[in-house]
C-alpha cells in the first residue's frame, strides 16, 4: 500500500469512527439488511444492541433480528414488503416501549428506509422529545378529559331542569285536572308516547325532552271553561261543544308567546291538537302539514290513550277495536305517515303504557 | 408454548394499561398516565399442554392526536375493545374504532370491555344500550382495573379459563 493510501485509509476510518461516534450519541442503530436476511450493525450503539439481545453478537456475519422483540418482528412484516418493493423513501414503526434485561422500560422507533440498494433499518431511542410528547399529551388529554367532565355535568343540571319542568306542569295539570276527567297518568303518558314517537322520527335529545313537557298540557285550557259544559255527564248541545272547542285557544293564550322552545311548542300543540289531517278539524281548520308535527303527533296518542283506558263515563275499549277504529280514521284525522309510524313502535307504546298506571 | 397475542384497544383514559398492570402484577394507580406508543407484556397461563404465553399489546388511547395503526392488529388472537362505563362517548369511540378494523383486517374475535364498574354512580351506559350491543352478537364484559373485579375474566376469554385456572 502507497503511503498515500494509507492516510487515505486512515482518513476514512477517521470518518467512520467520527460518524458512528455522532449517531451513538444520537441514539441511533443502524443496521443494513444482507441478501442472506441477516442485519450488520453499520455503528455500535452498545445502548440499542443491548436492548436488542446479546445472544449473538452482532459481528461478521450478521445477525438476524427474529424473535428479539415482538414489535419489531411485528413491523419487519412491512420492512420487508418495503424493501422488496425497492422504492425509495422511508416507513416509521411507530413508538414502543421495549423493556431492558432489568425492566426498565425505553421509548424506541425504528424506520425501514431504502437507500441506494441498501436496506438499511435504523433504531432509535427516542429520549426528551419523547418525555416533551407524553406531557403535551398527558395535558392536552386531561384538558380533553376535564372537557367531557364538564359537558357531563352539564348535562346532568340540565336533565335536572327538565325534570323540574315536567313536574311543574304535571302538577298545574292535576290542579286543572280535579275539575276534567283526565287523570295524572294520562297526561304523564301523552308526554312519554310523544317522546317515543320523536325518538322514531330522529329528534335531537333536546326536542325529545321539550315534547315530554309540553304534550301533557295539550289541554290546560280546560281550566277555562265552566264546570257545567266541563263536567256535563251527557252529550254537549251545539252551543255547549262551541264553548268546548275554546279550551284549545284559551290554553293557546294561557301559554303565551314565549321564546321559551319548551312553551312555544306547549303552545302549537295546545291550540292544533284538535285540528285534522283533512281540515275538518278546529280551531283554525288547518290542513296537513299545516298543523305543527307536535300537535299531530298529540292527536294520535292523546285518542289512544283516551279510548284504551278506563274513564268514569266509559269502559276501555280493547285495543284491537281501538287501532282498528283509528286506522280508519288515518288520513282523515291523522296524518297517515305519523300513524304507520305510531304502529310500527306499537310495542314501545304498550311499554309505556304498562309502566304508566292510572 | 402456544403464544396467544391480544391488543388492547380504545380511546384514552379508559383504563387499558390500569387493567393490563392489574392483570400482571396485581396493582393499580389512581393516577392517570396517558400511553404514548405500544407496550408489550407477556404473561404465561397454564401449565404442560395447556401453557399459553400471552402477549398484550397495549396501544396508545385513540384520539385527535393518536390514531391506531392496523398493522398492530397483525396476527392477533383477538382484542380487547375497551371503554369507559363514566363516558358513554368513550364507547362511541370503541365502535367505531371495531368498524375500522373490521374494514381493514376483516372480523377477528373481540369483547367489549366496560371498565369503571366501581364508578356505579357515575355510570352514563344505559343498560339498554348493552343489551342492544349483546343483542347483536358482542360479547360484553364489565371490569374494574381498581378493585380487581371482571379483570381475570376478560382476559380468560382468550386464554381459556381452564389455563387460567391452572396459573393461579
Amino acid at each position: 500500500m502507497s503511503a498515500l493510501a494509507h492516510v487515505a485509509d486512515e482518513q476514512a476510518a477517521d470518518d467512520r469512527d467520527g460518524l458512528g461516534a455522532a449517531l451513538d450519541a444520537l441514539n441511533l442503530l443502524i443496521l443494513r439488511r444482507r441478501d442472506d436476511g441477516r442485519f450488520l450493525r453499520l455503528n455500535a450503539a452498545p445502548d440499542l444492541t443491548g436492548l436488542l439481545g446479546q445472544a449473538e453478537p452482532f459481528a461478521h456475519g450478521g445477525i438476524t433480528l427474529a424473535g428479539r422483540s415482538a414489535f419489531l418482528d411485528n413491523f419487519l412484516v412491512d420492512a420487508m414488503q418495503f424493501w422488496l418493493a425497492a422504492a425509495p423513501g422511508r416507513i416509521h414503526s411507530g413508538i414502543w416501549l421495549e423493556s431492558d434485561a432489568r425492566g426498565t422500560c425505553r421509548p424506541l422507533a425504528a424506520q425501514a428506509i431504502v437507500s441506494g440498494t441498501h436496506q438499511l433499518l435504523v433504531i432509535q431511542q427516542l429520549c426528551e422529545d419523547y418525555d416533551e410528547r407524553v406531557q403535551v399529551m398527558q395535558s392536552a388529554r386531561n384538558h380533553s378529559l376535564a372537557e367531557q367532565a364538564l359537558e357531563r355535568e352539564v348535562m346532568r343540571r340540565t336533565a335536572a331542569i327538565r325534570q323540574r319542568e315536567e313536574e311543574i306542569a304535571i302538577r298545574l295539570l292535576a290542579a286543572a285536572g280535579t275539575r276534567d276527567q283526565e287523570t295524572g297518568g294520562h297526561v304523564r303518558r301523552i308526554g312519554l308516547y310523544c317522546a317515543a314517537l320523536g325518538q322514531a322520527l330522529g329528534w335531537d335529545e333536546a326536542r325529545k325532552a321539550d315534547v315530554r313537557v309540553a304534550a301533557p298540557m295539550h289541554d290546560i285550557g280546560k281550566i277555562g271553561i265552566p264546570d257545567n259544559i266541563l263536567q256535563k255527564p251527557g252529550p254537549l248541545t251545539a252551543d255547549e261543544y262551541r264553548v268546548m272547542q275554546q279550551h284549545t285557544v284559551i290554553g293557546a293564550s294561557m301559554l303565551g308567546d314565549s321564546e321559551i322552545p319548551v312553551l312555544r311548542m306547549s303552545r302549537d300543540i295546545a291550540l292544533c291538537h284538535h285540528e285534522r289531517w283533512d281540515g275538518s278539524g278546529y280551531p283554525r281548520g288547518l290542513q296537513g302539514e299545516r298543523i305543527p308535527l307536535e300537535a299531530r303527533i298529540v292527536a294520535i296518542v292523546d285518542v289512544y290513550d283516551a279510548m284504551i283506558n278506563r274513564r268514569v263515563y266509559k269502559e276501555p275499549i280493547p285495543e284491537a277495536e281501538v287501532l282498528g277504529i283509528m286506522a280508519e280514521a288515518s288520513g282523515r284525522h291523522f296524518d297517515p305517515r305519523l300513524f304507520a309510524l305510531f304502529m310500527q313502535i306499537l310495542p314501545e307504546i304498550r311499554r309505556i303504557r304498562a309502566s304508566v298506571p292510572e | 408454548m402456544m403464544q396467544l397475542k391480544l391488543c388492547m384497544v380504545g380511546t384514552f383514559a379508559v383504563g387499558k394499561s390500569s387493567l393490563v398492570r392489574r392483570y400482571l402484577q396485581s396493582e393499580y394507580s389512581e393516577q392517570y398516565h396517558t400511553t404514548v406508543g405500544v407496550k408489550i407484556d407477556t404473561k404465561d397461563v397454564g401449565i404442560g399442554a395447556d401453557a399459553t404465553r400471552m402477549v398484550i399489546w397495549d396501544l396508545a388511547g385513540e384520539d385527535a392526536f393518536c390514531r391506531l395503526h392496523g398493522t398492530y392488529l397483525r396476527g392477533c388472537a383477538g382484542y380487547l375493545l375497551v371503554a369507559d362505563g363514566t363516558r358513554r362517548r368513550s364507547l362511541d369511540t370503541a365502535l367505531d374504532l371495531n368498524t375500522q378494523i373490521e374494514a381493514a383486517l376483516g372480523p377477528l374475535p373481540f369483547v367489549l370491555v366496560l371498565n369503571k364498574e366501581d364508578l356505579a354512580t357515575e355510570w352514563e351506559i344505559p343498560e339498554e344500550r348493552i343489551a342492544a350491543l349483546e343483542g347483536r352478537g358482542i360479547r360484553v364484559l364489565r371490569s374494574s382495573a381498581k378493585n380487581g373485579d371482571g379483570v381475570a375474566a376478560i382476559f380468560a376469554h382468550f386464554a381459556g379459563a381452564r389455563a387460567l385456572a391452572c396459573n393461579e
